[in-house]
Parts: structure tokens; sequence; C-alpha cells
């Protein structure tokens, strides 16, 4: 491998140290003049029409400044996916409905001179409501006599399948090979169904967005997203307001895992400040964030496969059906990835099909979410192979590595299903999958354990899990991320990009890109990104596309950088282009050991002859998606009385290419482990009847404080993947995929039972082992 | 009503509500390294120090810090020149989207103010009222290994 | 914007008269008053004046001054007594933030669903000591029986014999972090290997507390070779409701097994 000057360094984070310093400021930290404050009145039915709605009480209170609701704000279908144009996700929103959809869908927004007038004066707007039947159960909503939830009215042509008339918000389905054929080839068959709960993302900052004017007029919103440059379009698309006239400025973001792919408040706090010329901010509360923002889809997949005496697979069938909740954003590409990034996994599988529905229900939106419906689709896949395996009487292990998808391999699923319309094909260029088997499975001490029951006191029984994954890196053909730079007086370099970093450290390894690139020091890279004003078009932080489709795009802005500084310094020193070649922040000519430092073209260039500001300029559009790999190890601890899982070591090994920061990808990792475990044993959405969410607050939506850590480990697999310049994949979703099954894995080698519902409670696990 | 807190050193006068939490009136006045992520006591991003003690400035009525010492994160140290427990977040990655790293920092700064060397176990437990979701704790708990070491000396 | 009055007295004897005036309640710096609604709160009494975080030894007693924070408690009894069920059962309630803020006197009046104290001190015969319409000194576990005490009354302290026991304290919970969904506490003393004494309260049931009365006489005077734990916990009689993630069956069943095994744990200690 090539050595790298910061590329596979673990640099520290750019802005780490303002932000240890609180120093770095978020959305909700900047200070507005004249600020209108918002507050927003949520349905307490899960179903209903509203007949009337008399804001007349409100708006008399002294403070209150506007209220927007159906009657005053235009209906313009949308939906709040944070997705490239045109997004396919059901157009099925308005910022204000007649209609109400779940316990938590939008009524109206108040506008005060302050957030306590604000809220005070939601309670003086009273709503006549027509309740209608709610729909909370899947299956139930599928039914024809079912009532509808959407579509009763106008729709917008969207390019996705789209059936209101049945609440299916999407539909997707794949076939390959004959299913019944590849059945009667089977020794054995399995089929099971899993359910995955709901859950929330619990970025630790709250979605905020403030929108002010500039001095020219001009409206500034701030807002906390991972799509600065959705949000500009979305929001001059639903108020018709001149995309010329809107500047989004993405901050310090406080977390995001999908949550903040949203397009939820941007609109809101705009038409406030359009309306009434003012400032105006958003901040929500906790239990806003839990109920009306967005969730992690529940989902139940039915999978049944078909396999030989020997463990091979000769019939798979997936059918998944997810339940959207009350609109459909992301509704069909999540559904999508659960058979997308799953099923290429195990590529030799002949006979396959994958079916979907996404479910309009009257319970709290789904949206994207870290994993993206693979994680649901992993849930059942690694179960179910590690049932194969033990019936098969193969080592799990190597059962995996002879049916993994290799290097040189492809897989159908790969052109047939992509993001809202047909996939694109690819073969697999890198893959250390089995590597990180070997490596995991020697970190954790996987034969000593595994199949042991190994006991220690008070009834714990040992037990060994492994799930393996892949992802992807950015949508193929779809994503496109772009840069720019310029050079200043001393020879550092200012980069320009639209790739939104929300936490991940995306500022700082694309510095470290455009660094290695220019033979520069990290701090001669001074980073812009995420302000649609000033830095150039990227499609935002999602699909885990930053490293690979950013980090390409910047490479490439750097590499034309480079070539107009050969250029230069080939005028300055009478050299011939090619006999230059670049050394630190200089440039020299090896064979007459002249040499031109930047600092001395940056002056030449911008001062003395033929001035020109050395600049360039890069986009890049990926034409595939070369998968992540991962295998996870969790050893367990199951209370045989009580049935309480205790996680006691949690082992990554991941292949992401060339990791282009190391610490970063360890970060990555460690947090998607962590959260995943924490779903996989506690986060859940409970309701009640009514579809009423009881649980919307930290003391009662458990996540893992440090206190309840395993003991973790996360193995970086250099691999090198030749259509990155620097070899990297993505690693921001892939570790969330693995904890649940891994566990649920180990559970049954422990003790025997399969746990195929998350979240595991101890009480679930104890009536299992009791029947 | 009105009230004297000395803040990060400096005595100041701040009015406000009879029923404002000290988060909310440190933040109208300008003290927004202090993060708000839930109101109600259970994530830890609002915790400063009064009159020496980690608290959760949402669960203090700002009319019962009268008179107080109030400790912010930025009165632990700046860009220019950063507390160890700071730099030692920035040196280990416990930094991810920053959050909850002004809390982070001060639940650091407090255990190792009364234990300057603890073992991993009191370290978790001193960072049970902060909750982070992007680093699962590892490097966090690194962080303050790699601070305690620092402040003694050893690193 | 609701306007609440503050009141900030300077001793015990400005209190009686405050506590009689119409909405207007304690306020020792705890987080319960934050957590509820304030629409019914006129007024607030800030006790932070009042010299009540202390804690005392008087006549063989501990006394806890009601002002007293977890965190208090926790590093004074750690100093002279680190096995002490309240070191054991505090150090787990609530977070590091909070612990510096709830305070003995508050939970004690409240006995919220996140305490962790209330359990130690029920075991330990607590006494609170009221000041106001009710002023007085009363069992614990009376004055969690009979809200008339606590009208316009205020605890200014807790107090305890101060013995020496050998104790276990477990919590049952979701996360770490996290209320107890029910707790036990069992103090313990033996003399020449036979049981001399023993307390067994559980939080939590569905009368918020238990004491196991009849598994306590039954294992008074048997010496540690004696007594049979095997089968306690099955037959132990106490109701549960059901609560979030655990029905009332399995709580019941775990309340057992967790007996069993603290009853175990202590005797072989």
């Amino acid at each position: 491998m090539a050595e790298y000057i910061h590329v596979g360094k673990s640099v520290t984070k750019i802005d780490s140290l303002g932000l240890a310093a609180g120093m770095e400021k978020f959305t909700d930290d900047f200070p507005t003049e004249d600020t209108l404050h918002c507050a927003i009145l949520y349905s307490p039915h899960a179903h209903a029409d509203i007949m009337d709605l008399d804001t007349k009480a409100a708006l008399e209170m002294e403070g209150v400044v506007d209220v927007l609701h159906f009657k005053n704000v235009s209906r313009v279908l949308h939906t709040t996916a944070g997705q490239g144009y045109p997004e396919p996700s059901p157009y099925d929103t308005v910022l204000f409905d007649r209609k109400v959809r779940f316990i938590g869908d939008r009524i109206a927004l108040v506008a005060a001179e302050s957030r306590e007038i604000a809220v005070e004066a939601l309670k003086k707007i009273s709503v006549e409501y027509k309740v209608l039947e709610p729909l909370f159960d899947i299956e139930k909503a599928m039914n024809p006599s079912a009532p509808r939830i959407h579509g009763d009215e106008e729709h917008v042509e969207i390019p996705v399948a789209y059936r209101p008339e049945v609440n299916l918000a999407a539909e997707v389905e794949i076939a390959f090979g004959d299913l019944e054929e590849g059945f009667s080839e089977a020794d054995f068959t399995e089929e099971h169904t899993y359910t995955m709960q709901a859950a929330s993302h619990c970025a630790i900052e709250p979605h905020a967005a403030l929108a002010f004017f500039d001095a020219r007029g001009r409206l500034v919103i701030i807002t906390t997203t991972q799509v600065p440059f959705h949000v500009r379009r979305i929001v001059s698309r639903v108020l018709d307001i001149p995309l010329h006239s809107i500047r989004v400025i993405k901050p310090r973001i406080g977390g995001g895992f999908g949550g903040k792919q949203e397009v939820i408040l941007e609109p809101l706090v705009a038409l406030v400040a359009w309306r009434n010329k003012r400032a105006s901010r958003i901040v929500l509360s906790r239990r806003e964030v839990f109920v009306s923002s967005r969730t992690r889809h529940a989902m139940r997949i039915r999978l049944k496969t078909g396999a030989r005496e020997d463990g091979s697979i000769t019939a798979l069938e997936m059918d998944a059906l997810m339940n959207a909740g009350a609109y459909g954003t992301h509704a069909l590409t999540v559904l999508s990835n659960t058979g997308s990034k799953v099923l290429p996994l195990f590529n030799k599988i002949d006979h396959l099909t994958f079916t979907g529905k996404s479910v309009y229900t009257n319970l709290p939106i789904g949206g994207a979410y870290r994993g993206y419906g693979a994680t649901q689709g992993y849930f059942a896949f690694n179960q179910q192979i590690d049932m194969i395996a033990r019936r098969a009487g193969q080592d799990l292990l190597e059962y995996c590595k002879r049916w993994h998808i290799q290097e040189g391999e492809t897989s159908d699923v790969f052109r047939a299903l992509g993001e809202g319309k047909k996939g694109v094909s690819q073969t697999i260029k890198s893959c250390r999958l089995s590597e990180c088997i070997d490596r995991g499975a020697a970190a954790i001490d996987w034969y000593e354990k595994r199949g042991k029951q190994l006991k220690s006191g008070n009834d714990r029984v040992k037990g060994m899990g492994l799930a393996i994954a892949m992802q992807g890196s950015g949508i193929p053909q779809v994503d496109m991320a772009s840069a720019s730079m310029k050079m200043n007086d001393d020879g550092s370099f200012n980069l320009l990009i639209g790739a939104t970093d929300i936490g991940t450290g995306s500022d700082t390894i694309l510095a470290q890109i455009a660094a290695e690139v220019l033979c520069i020091p990290m701090e001669k890279i001074i980073v812009l990104s995420s302000d649609t004003d000033t830095t150039p078009f990227d499609t935002g932080a999602y699909a885990s596309s930053t490293t690979y489709i950013s980090g390409s795009a910047v490479e490439k802005c750097a590499r034309n950088i480079k070539a107009r500084i050969i250029t230069a310094a080939s005028q300055i020193l009478g050299l011939e282009e090619e006999d230059l070649s670049l050394d630190m922040e200089k440039v020299t000519a090896p064979k007459s050991g002249q040499q031109v430092t930047y600092e001395q073209i940056a002056l030449s260039t911008l001062y003395s002859r033929d001035q020109l500001q050395i600049q360039a300029q890069a986009s890049y559009v990926s034409q595939e998606s070369p998968p992540p790999f991962i295998a996870q190890f969790a050893e367990v601890d199951v209370d045989e009385k009580t049935g309480r899982i205790y996680v006691v070591k949690f082992i990554s090994a991941v292949d992401c290419g060339q990791p282009i920061n190391p610490v970063l990808v360890e970060g990555q990792v460690e947090g998607a482990v962590v959260n995943g475990i924490s779903y996989a044993l506690w986060e859940d959405y409970i309701y009640n009847s009514s579809g009423k969410m009881l649980n919307p607050r930290f003391w009662d939506y458990k996540i893992y404080t440090a206190l309840d850590l395993p003991e973790m480990k996360t193995i970086v697999v250099g691999s090198f993947e030749e259509t990155h310049p620097f070899g990297a994949k993505s690693v921001a979703e892939i570790a969330i995929n693995g904890p649940a099954p891994a566990i649920a894995n180990a559970v049954y080698d422990a003790v025997g039972v399969r746990m195929f519902d998350t979240p595991f409670t101890p009480e679930k696990v104890w009536r299992k082992m009791r029947s | 009503m009105e009230a004297v807190f000395r803040i990060n050193g400096k005595e100041k006068t701040f009015s406000f509500d009879s029923d404002a939490t000290l988060l909310a009136v440190l933040r109208d006045s300008g003290y927004t390294e202090i993060k708000e992520g839930c109101r109600e006591g259970a994530c830890g991003a609002c915790v400063v120090l009064l009159d020496g003690l980690l608290i959760n400035s949402c669960q203090v009525f700002a009319a019962s810090a009268a008179g107080k010492e109030i400790i912010t994160v930025r009165g632990l140290g700046d860009v220019h020149s950063p507390h160890p427990v700071q730099s030692a977040f920035v040196d280990s990655g416990a930094v991810q989207c920053g959050y909850c790293t002004p809390g982070m920092v001060l639940a650091a700064y407090s255990l190792l103010q009364k234990n300057p060397d603890p073992d991993d176990s009191e370290i978790k437990r001193a960072l049970d009222g902060n909750l982070c979701r992007c680093t699962g704790y590892v490097k966090i708990v690194e962080a303050v290994r790699l601070a305690a070491g620092r402040m003694q000396g050893n690193g | 914007m609701r306007e609440i009055r503050w009141y900030y007295p300077e001793n015990l004897k400005q209190l009686p008269d405050l506590l009689k005036r119409e909405g207007v309640i304690p306020h020792g710096g705890g987080t319960g008053i934050l957590r509820g609604s304030l629409n019914h709160i006129e007024g607030l009494i800030d006790l932070g004046n009042l010299q009540l975080r202390y804690v005392r030894y008087r006549n063989g007693k501990i006394e806890v001054g009601a002002g007293t924070t977890y965190a208090d408690l926790i590093e004074h009894l750690s100093g002279t007594d680190p096995d002490h069920i309240l070191v054991k059962a505090l150090k787990a309630a609530a977070s590091t933030p909070l612990r510096n803020r709830i305070t003995v006197g508050g939970s004690a009046a409240f006995f919220p669903v996140w305490s962790d104290l209330m359990g130690p001190l029920l075991a330990l015969d607590a006494e609170v000591t009221l000041t106001g319409e009710k002023g007085g000194s009363y069992s614990l576990s009376d004055y969690t029986k009979n809200g008339e005490l606590r009208k316009m009354s205020l605890i200014t302290s807790v107090q305890w014999k101060n013995k020496s026991w050998t104790s276990f304290y477990h919590r049952e919970s979701r996360t770490k972090v996290d209320y107890p969904v029910f707790s036990i506490s069992i103090l313990l003393k033996v003399r020449k290997d036979t049981i001399e004494d023993i307390k067994i309260i559980i939080v939590g049931t569905a009368r918020r507390f238990t004491q196991c009365l009849q598994i306590e006489e039954s294992l008074k005077s048997l010496t540690l070779d004696q007594a049979r734990i095997e089968g306690i916990g099955s037959k132990l009689d106490v109701q549960f409701t059901g609560r979030r993630n655990f029905s009332a069956e399995y709580l019941k069943h775990c309340v057992g097994i967790q007996l069993e095994r603290g009853l175990k744990a202590i005797l072989r200690s």
C-alpha cells in the first residue's frame, strides 16, 4: 500500500477542541434579533378529520403574533424526505392538513414574542374533530375495507409504486429463478417471522431551526439538518419562495443518524419569517422529537429458506411488511434496502424472491435511521443462517466464509433493486469479510466458548453469537458531491464542500484527503462546509456516502488544483511540467534540484505576473456503491432463572477499505454498536390502545449510558477499494446491523431459545425458556 | 426577579422570571455552551458546576441559585489554553458531534477533582448522568483516563 | 411566566407560618417539583439557608438533616461504614448530577418511584422528625402511610439507630440508570453463627413496599447452617402491579429469585 502523510492517520478532528471548549455553535446557539418563537399544536387523536378550528382566542393573547393552520397556509403536497430530486417517496404531506393521522400530527403553529407565550396560546386554540377509526396493525391496514389514511384528495404523480386505496405507501418485488423448484431441491426448510420495533434516533441535540432576513432581504435558515441543499429546494417549492432568496446554513449538528434527513421544521420557521418579516425560531422538546419527528420503521419479515444437507441454500423467500406510520417518507427506499443491502451477501442462491410492502398506519412517522432497513433484514438473515449451519452440522464461521460474496463476484440483486428504480450492476472489488470473521473470532475466543454453555455464578450461562453484514457507499448514479478550492497568499487553501458533517468528522477526513493530494500540513486546509450560498452542491450526509462520494469529489478537486500549481511552477521555474513533482508545501524538480514553495507560487500568481487565482472545482457521481463488510461477535451471559441478558463482550471486525482516519472509524463503529445493543435489549415505542406513545422521555425510553457498556473492541481490517482514490469505503451505518442478531444467536447458543422479536427484555426471554 | 451569580469567575447580575430554570436563564444570557437535550434531568447536556457540584441546570430554579458560584465548560479553558480534560477529549477522539461534550468534560473534571486516579468503573459511574449517542462512550472513558494520567503528571 | 413567590427563611421558626400558606411548598433543591406541573404552586420556600445539610451522631443514632443530598450521605457513610446499605443503594440511585441534588428529606416526603432511599431506611426502622403543624417524630413507616402528616409539615431530619448490620441491596431495572422496578433491602445481624435479627424490605410492590415479616420470623434464631433458603422465593407473598416491560407475574417471579440470591449471599458473607 502507498505511504500516505495524512490518509490512514488518526488526525484529531478539526472541530473537536472548539467543541470541547464549548465554543462551536449549534443551531439554537445563534442569536437572532426581534425573534418570534414558535410552538406547535399536535393532534390528540390518531385519526380524525378537523371539522373546524378557531384561533381567535389565541390571537387575542398579548404577545401572540401569528397562528398557522390549514385555513391560512397553502396546501402543497410534498415529502419531508431529504432525498435527491425527484424524491422516491410519496408526496403525501402538506404543512397543515384538514385531517390528522397520528397522535402527534401537526395541527397548528403559534408564533409569539416568547416561547412561553406561544406554548400558552396553544391551549387557546379550539379544534373540532370528527374522530375516524384508527389503524395500528399493518395487516388490518391493508384490508381493502379498512379506512383510507391517504389519497382521498389530489395527489402528485411520483415515480414510485403508491396505492393509497389499500394504505400502501410503497411496494417492492424482485424475483430470480423458480422458487418452487428451489424449495423442491432442498433437504430442509426454515421459515420464521421476525419483528423489529420502532426506535428513536436520540441525537442528543433536538431538532431546531431558525430563520431570519439578511440586510438584502434574503431569508437565511440555520437548521439541524443532514441535507442543507434538499432543505433549500423543498422549502422553496413548498412555500413558493424563490430559491435564490433562500440561504441554508448547517452549523455544528448534534448527531443525526437519519433523524435529520428530514425537512420538518424549516418550512415552518421560513413561513413565519416570510409572513411576518421577522426572525423566527423553533426548538423541539424531547417529547416532540420522540413523537413527532421520525422513527426507525417497525418491520415484520417472513424469511423462508430451503437448504441441502450440506447447508447450501437452494431457495430464499423474503417478505417484508414495513410499518410506515402516518406518512410515507423513505417508505420505499428503506424497504428496498432491506432486500438490496442484505440479499447480495449470499450471492449464490439461484432461486430467490424479495417482496415488500410499506403500510400506512396511524402511528408516528417512520424515516431514515442508520442501517436504513438493512438492520431489520440482517436481524432475520443472520439468525436464519445460524439455524441452517446448525442443522447442516456445519461450523458457522466456515459456513459464512464459504458462502459470502467474494471479490470478483456479483449479485443479480444489485441490478434489480435500487432506490426507487432499478439498481446498478456491480462487481465486488474489495472484500475481506473472511478475514474479519477470523480476526473477530480470535479476539473473542470463539471456539473456546461457542456451544460450551459455560456457567458462572447466579445461574448465568454463556453463549456466543455471530452476525455478518454489508452495506453500501452512497447511492450509485444518484448521489452527487462537489468541492471547490482556492489558494491563499501563504500557500494555504480554502476547501469548500457541500458535504454535511453531522458529528461524523467528515470535515476532517475531507481535509485529510485534500492535504494528502496537495502534500501540505492539515492546518493549511481551511474547511468551510454546508452553506448553500458559499459551498457547492452535495446531496448530504446519508446513505453512508460522504467518505466515498464527497471524498472522491475532494480528491478530484485537489488534483485539479495540483495541476494548476504545477503549471504555475513550471512557468516560474522555466521547467517542463512533467519534470516537476510535489514535496511538502513546495514543487520540486528532482533532476535539477530546483524548487519553489507554495507561498512563492501563490504570491507570484496573485501579484506578480499573469495574475490569476489558483482555484478549481470538481463534482463526483459514483457508478457503483462498494459495500463495506463486517463480522460482529457477541458474548452474552443469560440468567437462566430471570431471562436477563448480559452482553459481556462485543467485537466488531470491519472492512471499510482504507480507513482515512482510524480513530474516527472506530468511533463510528462503537457508536453504532452501542446504539444497536441498546435497541436490541430495551429501546421501544410503547403505545396505549389509542396509539399514544407512553414513554416519550429518556427516563422511560432507555438508551445505554457508560455504565451499561460491555467490553468492546473494534478491529479495522484494511482493504483497498480500487474505485476510491484512497481505497476507502463507508463505515457510518454498517455496525448497527449486527448487535441484535449476534445477541439473538448468542442467546440461542446459551439457552436454546430463538428470539424473533426485539427488544429482548428479560421477561420475553424468560417466557420463551419456560415454554 | 434579579440575582447575582458568580459565573466563570465573574460576578454578574441576571434578571429572570421566578419560575425560570438556571438552564434557560444562562442560555438566554449567552452561555450557549450549556446545551439543552431533554429539560428533564436525564441527558446531562446542561450540567454545570454549582458551588463546585455537578448539577443538571434544567433541574434547578435560577431563583435557588442566587449568590452561588457557577462554572461552565468555558470556565475550564478555551481553544487557546484548554484544560487538560478538554485536550484529552480531543486527543482520544472522544468528541464526535460534540453536543454532549461540554457536559461530559464537566462530569470528568468534577470526578478528577475528587478522585484524581479513578478506575474504569469509577469513571463510568461518574459519567452516568451524561448521555452520548455518537461515541458508544468507549473513547470518552479513554479520555478521562488520559486526562487523569496527564493531570497527575504521568502523561 | 407564572409568578412564583420565593421565600428564603433563615431559621426553622419561620417555617410553620410559611407552610400554612395556600399553594406554598418547600423546595429543598431536588428535582421533584420541576418534574411536575408548576400550575398549582403559588410560592416556594427555599430551604437552602436552614442548615439542614448535616449528618450527626446523637444518642446512639445517626441523624441526617433533610437537606442532605444523596451524594453527601454516600460520602459521609463511605468514610465510616463503606458497606452500609445506604452506600450500596444510593450509589446506584439516579445519576451523578441528580445525586448531587436529590435530598433525603425530599425523597422521604415524596417517595418517588426512582427512590433507592426508602427500602434501606425502612429496613433501618428510621424515624422522621417534622416541624410545622404536625411537629414531632414519627416512624418512617407510619409517615409513608399517613398522608395527614405531610400536610403543612416539613421533614427536618431522618434518624435511625446506629447499629452495625451486614447488608444486601438489589435493584431491578432496565438499564443501569433507571427507576428500579423493585428493590430488595436486607439487613442481618449474626451472633455466634445464629441469626439474631433480620430485616427484609421490598419496595415497588403493589402496596409500595412490603416488609417480609414471615420470612424474617422463620429465619430468626436459626443457625446459619439451619437456614434453608431454597423455595423461599416461590412462596413469597407479595403482589405487584404490571409495569412497562414487566408484567406482574414476571415481577413476582423475579423478586423471588432475587430474594433467594440475596439471602444466600448475605448468609454466606
